[in-house]
């Protein structure tokens, strides 16, 4: 059965492999072995015996073909209604057809299911709650990137992204020494202005553990430092893990199953080990769905719950402003238009909805937010969800979703966007990129560090001299 | 004929159509499995059948959910066609007096005139479903001649039976060909995707308790269908 080098059936888990792959500027090579890539028909089959059960085989079977769920669909609206963009289609002739044939298709049809599994569905579910049956295309089209991954055809950069997790238990290439001293360094830097200012590698029985996105400590440590001021500013008896500190899953958005397992289990490992009250995740979406919605579902727990409690950081930030653990100074709220982006993995899938809102009305100056239209479980995909911002060979399509995103927040006026979700914060910033509308975005940590009123105790001292 | 049709056969197509869909609902249930759905429904019974219930309450209203209220339209044929479609079959008197005979159940029956005007609400919204199939581009893209044949056998007992009972043709013709397009319904439904007779309580069950339980019912928050 011909495979290639860079691109087979294999997860990547090696250093070599990684290697190999990232050394393929663009996935040129990888995805032209692509083309003669051969389907295992008999895994396929063997994978459908195993997985494919009574609820996804109904969803399949019942579909009236009514159509409610095409305007749904923010990719249907946003490209021009193409019927082929309309949810019951995109998965009846992917994953529909793969389970009609039982598994007999050829590597054309492959090719065609991996352009849709990934360039067609962010996996926001918006769909199911539009369906009179209840039927979630999302999750059908999660369950069809996890056949798609098994047999090779999965994105350049999401097997990378996959193989990143295997070697690294990270989304990137952040060694457990590069987070400790990232950790380090930082506490280091900030600690002229905030005196006292520590993180706390790998304390035993703290109130919190605190867990994030690799890309915090590889690309804007910053983050990380605004964390710890803000536990700082709370009094919080906090720390974080040397391993099992990267909440976030490639692995889910590349359909690796396995590795989806890994990943959540080092997390859960650190917990076991470090005893934690609870977790805190940082403001990631796809994180928190990853490790606190799914994540225990894959590693096994027949409660669907982690170890320790687990929340957002949202969930933290609004207990912190609710209980005066962090104070507001009313002058420095919020005092221009305003609006906020519903990240789909916590908001319609974890319920999270009032609370982002709750924060808004500790920050925000009375009258200043605006709501987008629509909003919180109904609100849209930022347009990069589910793995599609990072997809060198989709980037148009991707910027053509996010016109959605952009047109929502032009309709509210707003010039600011808070976004406390890393994906959604990725596509605001390269939609005002790619479209220039003037908007300005930003997570939550910098601006409360902003308006939070500094205790004199933990004001840097004067110089006595 | 009508003797046999309306009594042995009847028993037959009966015993299929309720055989068959105990056979769904016991296929569909037996088939869950929690981790694979990843939805913990034994842990968490409470939350499962709040958000199971809320879940199937809001779409059987009309104009209940979200999807229904922006869909104005569509939300009117469909309960047009569905509310014809339970009530007169389940309570017209002509059935009625046919379980009283044949089966012995005295069984309670709407005013005929209440009948009649359900059953052509029905079948008119059952056109208006067809033109939407043709009309509307992505209908029309997932529409199959399964979906039509779907569609025929559906109508068929509702037109027969409003001819027949309107005495608008030769009537012993009508109500023998309303009686068999009934019982071809019957036998249909569960081997077909018309099984949503009970499927439809089942995933909508299944999605009320994955939200109820998993995705966010669980933080307090009920999902606003």
């Amino acid at each position: 059965m011909p495979e290639g080098k860079l691109c087979n059936k294999q997860p990547v888990t090696t250093k070599e492999q990684l290697d190999a792959l990232l050394a393929d500027t663009r996935g040129r090579i990888y995805y032209e072995e692509m083309k003669s890539l051969e389907v295992d028909k008999e895994k396929l089959r063997n994978s459908l015996k195993a997985s494919l059960k009574s609820r996804t085989k109904t969803w399949l079977d019942m579909c009236a073909h009514c159509g409610l769920c095409a305007d749904s669909c923010f990719l249907y609206t946003v490209n021009g209604r193409d019927p082929k963009q309309v949810p019951a289609y995109k998965i009846q002739s992917t994953l529909g057809e793969i389970v009609k044939r039982n598994g007999d298709v050829d590597n054309a049809f492959m090719l065609m299911a991996m352009e849709t599994a990934w360039s067609k569905c962010t996996c926001c579910n918006r769909c199911g709650m539009y369906c009179p049956y209840g039927i979630d295309m999302g999750i059908m089209f999660g369950y069809l990137r996890g056949l798609l991954f098994s047999q090779g055809f999965v994105p350049w950069e999401l097997k990378i992204g996959s193989g990143m997790h295997r070697i690294f238990h990270a989304q990137m290439d952040v060694t457990t020494e590069d987070w400790v001293e990232t950790c380090e360094w930082m506490a280091e830097e900030n600690s002229e202005e905030w005196p006292g200012l520590e993180i706390p590698v790998d304390k035993e029985g703290a109130d919190i553990m605190y867990t994030c996105n690799a890309r915090e400590p590889k690309h804007y440590p910053e983050d990380l430092a605004e964390a710890a001021i803000l536990f700082h500013l709370a009094g919080e008896n906090w720390t974080v893990p040397s391993e099992g500190w990267e909440q976030t899953s490639l692995t889910m958005f590349a359909g690796d199953w396995e590795g989806c397992k890994q990943q959540v289990l080092n997390v859960y490992s650190a917990i076991e080990r470090l005893k934690p009250k609870r977790v805190i995740g940082t403001e990631c979406g796809h994180a928190h769905r990853g490790t606190v919605v799914e994540g225990p579902y894959w590693a096994g727990r027949p409660d669907g719950q982690p170890p320790a409690p687990y929340i957002h950081y949202v969930e933290w930030l609004a207990e912190a402003l609710r209980t005066g653990k962090i104070k507001i100074d009313p002058a420095k709220r919020i005092k221009e238009p305003v609006t906020l982006q519903d990240s789909c993995n916590y908001v319609r899938n974890h319920g999270l909805a009032l609370i982002t809102r709750e924060i808004m009305s500790y920050i925000v100056e009375p009258g200043y937010f605006i709501e987008m239209t629509p909003n919180m479980e109904h609100n849209y995909c930022c347009g990069g969800g589910g793995g599609f911002n990072g997809v060198g060979l989709y980037r148009p399509q991707r910027n053509m979703a996010l016109r959605k995103k952009r047109d929502q927040i032009l309709a509210t006026g707003a010039k600011l966007v808070i976004a406390p979700c890393h994906n959604c914060w990725d596509a605001i910033r390269d939609l005002e990129e790619e479209y220039k509308i003037g908007i300005r975005w930003s997570f939550l940590k910098p601006l409360v560090i902003k308006m939070a009123i500094v205790p004199d105790h933990l004001k840097p001292k004067e110089d006595e001299e | 004929m009508y003797e046999f049709i309306t009594g042995p056969l009847l028993w037959v197509v009966f015993a299929v159509f309720l055989g068959g869909l105990a056979y769904r609902v016991v296929w569909y249930v037996k088939g869950l499995n929690w981790q694979l759905d990843r939805v913990a429904y034994s842990a968490f019974p409470a939350a499962g059948a709040k958000g199971a219930a809320r879940s199937i309450f809001y779409w059987l209203v009309p104009f209940g959910t979200r999807s229904w209220r922006v869909k104005p339209g569509f939300t009117a044929i469909f309960f047009g066609f569905h509310i014809g479609a339970v009530l007169v079959p389940l309570f017209l008197a002509g059935h009625a007096v046919l379980l009283k005979e044949r089966f012995g159940l005295a069984w309670p029956a709407i005013p005929q005139g209440l009948a009649d005007w359900l059953t052509a609400v029905a079948v008119v919204s059952l056109v208006c479903i067809a033109v939407r199939r043709i009309s509307l581009p992505e209908v029309r893209i997932v529409t199959t001649w399964y979906d039509w044949l779907l569609l025929v056998i559906a109508g068929l007992p509702f037109v027969t039976g409003f001819v027949a009972v309107m005495h608008w043709g030769d009537y012993q013709f009508w109500i023998m060909a309303h009686i068999l397009t009934g019982e071809l319904l019957l036998v249909s439904i569960p081997f077909t995707k018309l099984y949503h007779v009970v499927g439809f309580f089942l995933t909508r069950a299944q999605l009320g308790m994955d939200f109820g339980i998993k995705r966010g019912g669980r933080k307090g928050r009920n999902m606003p269908w």
